[in-house]
């Protein structure tokens, strides 16, 4: 298991360190000036030259790239061209807010998935199957943008039961963590629902079913434990996209994490933040797969021992 | 399995259920916060590195400037008044209004000269410098005494009290390098009390203490379902006309609309062979119906514009006549242009994202369309579109100009080496016409004699369609009943909270 661990985590470091070399490419190919950004196109070539050595701009690529990784290396992402705060403190606010959203909404997503996905498998081509992969089919089709105001209009104009928008108490999670754990539950409930489908017909489900255990038993134990792998891959990938920043519900909600942010940054061409946001985003993804491979192989020993054996 | 599944239901109800009893929003009495709901949140409380709208607008309500403009753009004393006491020297006097910083410090010309001269600074990088150095001319700042302050410029400039309008900072706190973004100072009507995250920023005004809260809400429908709610008390601009209409007419809603001065124009590129060709954007102003447009699209205030300067403006221009609907005179000057039904004129219009940009581009194509020109839109977002737009990457393109204060925006826009970088001549309009008419405008220091040149420089602008000035968009404020005081002003500025108040429900019942 050690061996495992070590492998993936000197696996995730590489992908990191390419991420960043990639991003920092991209950046400095996207057109656009911060230098003009900061000044004004009406800035005279002195002042922009002056502020580009300030800023090191006019060093050679590799250079800023080798600073940029000393930077990384000490936890110094630079500071926002508009706002001038440093990076990490800009992020350092808005990473609780964007986890915890992501968190709500992870937990609305099994907490529908899992009864929707089971209730369809067990009650496979009857009306509860039909309904319940219809629901997915809604959850999926309906677009964030759209389903955020209808939650609101009907949750806090109609009904007043929750705040329309903002990040003001625990009440004020409610709509957009549904907003966003909808989708990902209908993603989470197909696939429950198909591999639990293919678990129930295995041999050792009909061998507990003849032992006269309870049906109960049979798929919570038997079954749906078995059919967890596949799903909890899906989970990680869903929640590493959650916690990427889930920009339009961001929006909609005027929920201050980190997709709002990065797509200010987007719209300002702050590059400094665009580049932090997508480094963490990638990061981001990067630790939530390494997570759901070790929950994997702890799970499942032929996972690590597939290594070995190849 | 039944029990399973009841559980796991009981559970998921719980969670949503139990942490969401959030009463319906009380209606607040006098007192409480009034909550005011921002587009797009300000970026720096900074002012010497404010350059978008909302920080502009916020920094006017911490901060003092020495000079304000009136609503014909002309400078008014706001913390000084001013003599030119030669072409290159003004002094300006300090009153005794205004001048406690939120410190509790006094005001003084030291703290004027240090702000300046942070500004001035190349290694603070405010994007101000470029045009106090080289628009406004300062050259140096003196201060006699405690009250008085006299800068002394490389040049004449009649105009120069107009480019005071920065917000005065303490000196001691510059020299400390205090962070004024973060916890701004100033001697304005209104305090800093909090901005605990970008989406909500407290202000408490002074005079009362009445407390004030900017809410940050991007998209138009939350923040209009915002306020139906009664989480926001007020909103301005920004808004689809649709919604505008939508809450006209809701009860316990008051809807105010004013002319603006920002100015939305098509920009042409003069070096292209199609709309470098004069007949070719005449044929463009004649077949645009701008009152159907307002009326139909943009309602409320929207009023048709003939140059960048609204005709209120002191060298503004309310004679100018600008380019009636005509598709028939489209046609022809098309035709005289060589373009016809075989061989049509075919234009690339870029604009940005912002929905109701395309939604105008959309109408401008269609009325394009009709008339023979065939119009292909091209939408990017923001910093795409602005990049494409100074690099000279169009044919025709679609934007504002806001906040036009100073006349100087001639030079800026129209002069023939105004071009990127320079200045913002983006279609490389070359006219030695103009250009004499702007040194012309530039060279008298009688302001009556300015005025007088810049309207005639407005004149042959029209006349030679480098912009297509298209409306000056209208302001619009929503706002609570309970809500009073709030007046809409020409350039969109909040200044009026100065004076809004909330008032008890049953005295915004009776009104």
């Amino acid at each position: 298991m050690i061996g495992f661990l070590l492998r993936r985590i000197l696996a995730a470091a590489l992908v990191v360190c390419g991420v960043v070399v990639l991003v920092f490419a991209l950046i400095h190919l996207t057109p656009g000036d911060p230098v003009e950004v900061m000044l004004g196109e009406s800035a005279t070539p002195a002042d922009q030259a002056a502020l580009r050595h300030a800023l090191g701009l006019d060093r050679p690529l590799p250079v800023q790239l080798a600073e940029y990784f000393d930077g990384l290396a000490h936890l110094r992402l630079g500071d926002s061209l508009y706002s001038h705060q440093p990076i990490t403190a800009i992020l350092a606010q808005r990473i609780p807010a964007t986890a915890e959203l992501a968190g709500a909404a992870a937990l609305v997503a099994v907490l529908l998935a899992f009864p929707l996905g089971v209730l369809a498998a067990v009650r496979r081509d009857t009306a509860w199957d039909y309904g319940s992969m219809g629901f997915a089919l809604l959850g999926v089709s309906i677009p964030n943008f759209w389903m955020g105001p209808m939650l609101i209009l009907c949750f806090s104009v109609w009904l007043g039961w929750f705040p329309v928008s903002g990040r003001e108490g625990l009440a004020s999670l409610v709509l957009p963590a549904v907003t966003l754990g909808t989708a990902m539950a209908a993603i989470l409930s197909r696939m429950v629902r198909s591999t639990l489908l293919e678990v129930l017909g295995e041999d050792y489900i009909r061998t507990a079913r003849a032992k006269g255990l309870s049906e109960g038993r049979v798929i919570l134990h038997h079954g749906l434990r078995n059919a967890l792998l596949p799903v909890t891959t899906l989970l990680g990938l869903q929640l590493g996209t959650l916690l990427g920043g889930a920009v339009i519900t961001e929006m909609v909600f005027s929920w201050p994490g980190v997709g709002q942010l990065l797509i200010d940054a987007i719209h300002r061409r702050d590059y400094p933040v665009v580049q932090a946001c997508v480094l963490l985003i990638s990061v981001t993804y990067v630790v939530v797969n390494m997570l759901t491979d070790l929950v994997y192989a702890w799970v499942d020993p032929r996972v690590r021992l597939a290594g070995r054996d190849g | 399995m039944g029990r399973v599944l009841r559980g796991l239901a009981w559970a998921a109800l719980l969670c949503l259920g139990g942490c969401g009893a959030a009463p319906r929003a009380a209606a607040p009495g006098p007192g409480a916060p009034i909550r005011f709901a921002l587009a797009q949140a300000p970026i720096t409380l900074d002012p010497r590195y404010a350059t978008d709208a909302a920080s502009s607008r916020i920094d006017r309500l911490l901060y003092r400037a020495l000079v304000r403009y009136d609503a014909a753009a002309r400078p008014v004393p706001e913390l000084a008044h001013w003599k030119e006491i030669s072409p290159t020297r003004w002094r300006f006097r300090l009153g005794a209004r205004g001048r406690r910083f939120q410190n509790g410090a006094w005001l003084t010309s030291a703290d004027v000269k240090a702000t300046y001269e942070s500004i001035l600074d190349p290694a603070t990088g405010s994007p101000l410098r470029d045009t106090l150095v080289r628009v406004a001319g300062i050259r140096r700042i003196l201060v006699p005494d405690p009250n008085t302050v006299v800068f002394v410029l490389a040049r004449p400039n009649v105009l120069f009290p107009g480019y005071l309008t920065v917000g005065i900072l303490p000196a001691r706190l510059l020299a400390d390098g205090h962070r004024f973004d973060l916890d701004p100072v100033g001697s304005g009507p209104f305090a800093f009390v909090a901005w605990p995250d970008q989406n909500r920023l407290i202000l408490r005004r002074r005079r009362d203490g009445q407390r004030f809260e900017f809410l940050t809400v991007r998209d138009p429908t939350v923040r209009v379902l915002k306020l139906l709610r009664g989480e926001v008390d007020l909103l301005q601009n920004d808004l689809p006309p649709e919604l505008v209409r939508y809450l006209a007419h809701r009860h316990g809603i008051r809807v105010l609309r004013e002319p603006g001065t920002n100015v939305t124009y098509l920009g042409f590129n003069l070096r292209d062979p199609v709309t470098g060709r004069l007949d070719v954007r005449r044929a463009i102003a004649h077949a645009i119906d701008r009152r159907a447009i307002i009326r139909e699209l943009l309602g409320g205030a929207t009023r048709p514009a003939n140059s960048i300067l609204p005709p209120g403006h002191w060298a503004g221009d309310p004679d100018l006549h600008g380019y009636p609907y005509d598709p028939a005179l489209a046609r022809r000057l098309l035709r005289a242009a060589g373009f016809g039904p075989g061989h049509p004129a075919r234009i690339t219009y870029k604009t940005s994202s912002n929905p109701l940009s395309v939604r105008l581009a959309t109408v401008i194509q269609y009325e394009l369309g009709q008339v023979g020109i065939d119009v292909h839109i091209q939408s990017y977002d923001w910093g795409t579109f602005y990049g494409d737009i100074k690099a000279g990457r169009f044919q025709m393109y679609g934007l504002s100009w806001v906040g036009i204060e100073s006349p100087d925006i001639f030079r800026y826009v129209f002069y023939s080496k105004s071009v990127p970088p320079v200045g913002a001549n983006r279609g490389h309009f070359d006219s030695p016409v103009a250009d004499r008419l702007i040194d012309a405008a530039e060279a008298s220091q009688d302001l009556a004699v300015k005025a007088r040149a810049y309207r005639r420089l407005q004149a042959y602008l029209l006349q030679q369609l480098p912009y297509l000035p298209l409306w000056f968009e209208g302001q619009v404020v929503a706002m609570r009943r309970d809500i009073r005081g709030y007046r809409l002003a020409p350039d969109g500025n909040y200044d009026a909270l100065i004076d809004t108040v909330r008032v008890s429900p049953r005295a915004a019942a009776e009104r």
